[in-house]
């Protein structure tokens, strides 16, 4: 199909890809766009389904020292110390280990195991445990047992055992775990952001593949690409001319 | 076969015969042309050497040779003259000829079919860039449209018409011609931006060369 409208063709300059040619390009490689996005939803719904599920639980322990330190730098120091102190040694790990029954190998249970000590704007601390697990049960059972074995080992502190020369004055469980029934987004949300990524990726390769062919599929490939009106188009007749 | 790899007796019934297998696409594009009403000349032009100017020339003069009108085909490509090669004709006098001569410019051509005069370039000059502002060339070539329907001027690439004001100015319209697989984009997408911009009147686009 050729055109012969003219007029607001001649206006502007053509080094800048409009929309619409760029959809042009688009259409034209729709087989790699709608290819690469498929894939990547395919693979990522895979993924979705036969990933292994992880339920998270977390716990908080609050614990307050006898004598609150002066700064910021001094008590966010002291819950640092508090926490090494209670977690550094083996005994400790071990202990909730089997007090939840956990089945697996030590560095699975460090990997899957999440411990964090903070200071709260009142000058309170406290330290959460996330634990990520295969079933939300376990998940929370372990948690509740590494912050239960923490707070116990907190008020069992003695003041010689701290740099800061005080002991703990109060150390409890604050929030327990519990079990969650998520474990993490569906299937069907991976499939959709792949399925995105997919699209743009496809999109990106296609216009990457344009920019480097030369010459034009069909006249409305030309009157797109030259915003020009194309007035005939003559087939070739040979893989070779020697041309003018 | 390649509508340029040949020449003579094929090139002719390739673009002028009657069963030519690219007869209707330049009838088409003679219609489109012819449908845009107060063309009575245009130059051919193409962004680089390559994209089929000469043929597409010669069919186009014939499509429109074969529609009963009257044509005249003139090659105004002195640097590189083809149009007589393509169509197996002698070049010893033509367009350069006529410059230098005092009768009409139909004296040097001859007809290739009826109602279709060719006026070859001539002998070549040794400064074919200069013969282009001769003051007598687009007289000269206009006066073919005494009679005629439609003269066509086989012109060299853009550049060439571009530096021209004979060219660029003289007529009534430029036609590019562009290979479909042989030429580069960019450089149409420029050729297009930078005819328009020094104010010839581009009417469209060829897309040769298609498959």
């Amino acid at each position: 199909m050729t055109s012969t409208e003219r007029g607001d063709w001649q206006d502007g300059r053509r080094d800048a890809a409009s929309l619409a040619e760029v959809l042009h390009v688009l259409k034209g490689r729709r087989l790699l766009v709608v290819g690469a996005s498929l894939v990547l939803a395919g693979v990522a719904l895979l993924f979705g389904i036969f990933r292994e599920p992880a339920y998270t639980a977390e716990a908080v322990v609050g614990f307050a020292p006898q004598q609150a330190p002066d700064d910021e730098n001094a008590r966010q120091a002291f819950a640092q110390e508090v926490f090494s102190a209670i977690t550094s040694p083996a005994s400790f790990s071990e202990g909730v280990r089997a007090e939840a029954g956990w089945r697996g190998t030590p560095e699975e249970f460090g990997d899957r195991l999440d411990p964090k000590v903070a200071v709260l704007v009142d000058g309170d601390m406290e330290m959460r445990v996330a634990f990520s697990g295969r079933e939300p049960e376990g998940a929370a059972r372990v948690a509740n047992a590494y912050a239960e074995a923490f707070a116990l080992e907190a008020g069992r502190l003695g003041e010689g055992q701290l740099s800061g020369g005080t002991g703990i004055a109060d150390a409890r469980v604050l929030r327990r775990a519990v079990a969650s029934g998520g474990s993490g987004p569906p299937a069907v949300l991976y499939a959709a952001v792949a399925a995105g990524v997919g699209l743009l990726l496809g999109g990106g390769a296609a216009l990457s593949l344009e920019g480097r062919t030369g010459g034009w599929r069909d006249v409305r490939d030309a009157e797109v690409t030259l915003k020009a009106p194309v007035l005939g188009a003559i087939p070739d007749y040979s893989p070779a001319e020697n041309e003018v | 076969m390649g509508l340029e790899a040949v020449s003579g007796t094929d090139a002719r019934r390739l673009l002028l015969g009657p069963d030519s297998p690219v007869r209707s696409h330049y009838e088409d594009l003679a219609g489109r042309l012819l449908s845009l009403g107060g063309i009575r000349s245009l130059v051919v032009t193409s962004p680089e050497p390559g994209a089929g100017r000469t043929s597409v020339c010669v069919g186009l003069a014939g499509a429109v040779a074969g529609m009963g009108r009257r044509v005249g085909l003139v090659d105004c490509n002195l640097g590189d003259p083809r149009l007589h090669r393509m169509l197996g004709e002698p070049n010893f006098v033509g367009l350069t000829s006529g410059l230098e001569g005092d009768m009409p410019l139909e004296h040097y051509g001859y007809e290739v079919a009826p109602g279709l005069l060719v006026v070859p370039a001539g002998p070549v000059p040794p400064d074919p860039v200069s013969r282009l502002e001769h003051e007598k060339l687009v007289a000269a070539v206009r006066s073919l449209e005494q009679g005629r329907d439609l003269v066509i001027v086989d012109g060299p690439v853009a550049g060439g018409v571009l530096s021209s004001p004979n060219l660029s100015e003289g007529f009534d319209g430029v036609l590019l011609v562009v290979h479909a697989s042989r030429t580069p984009k960019s450089l149409a997408r420029e050729t297009i931006d930078d005819l328009l911009e020094a104010g010839t009147n581009l009417l469209g686009v060829v897309l040769n060369g298609c498959t």
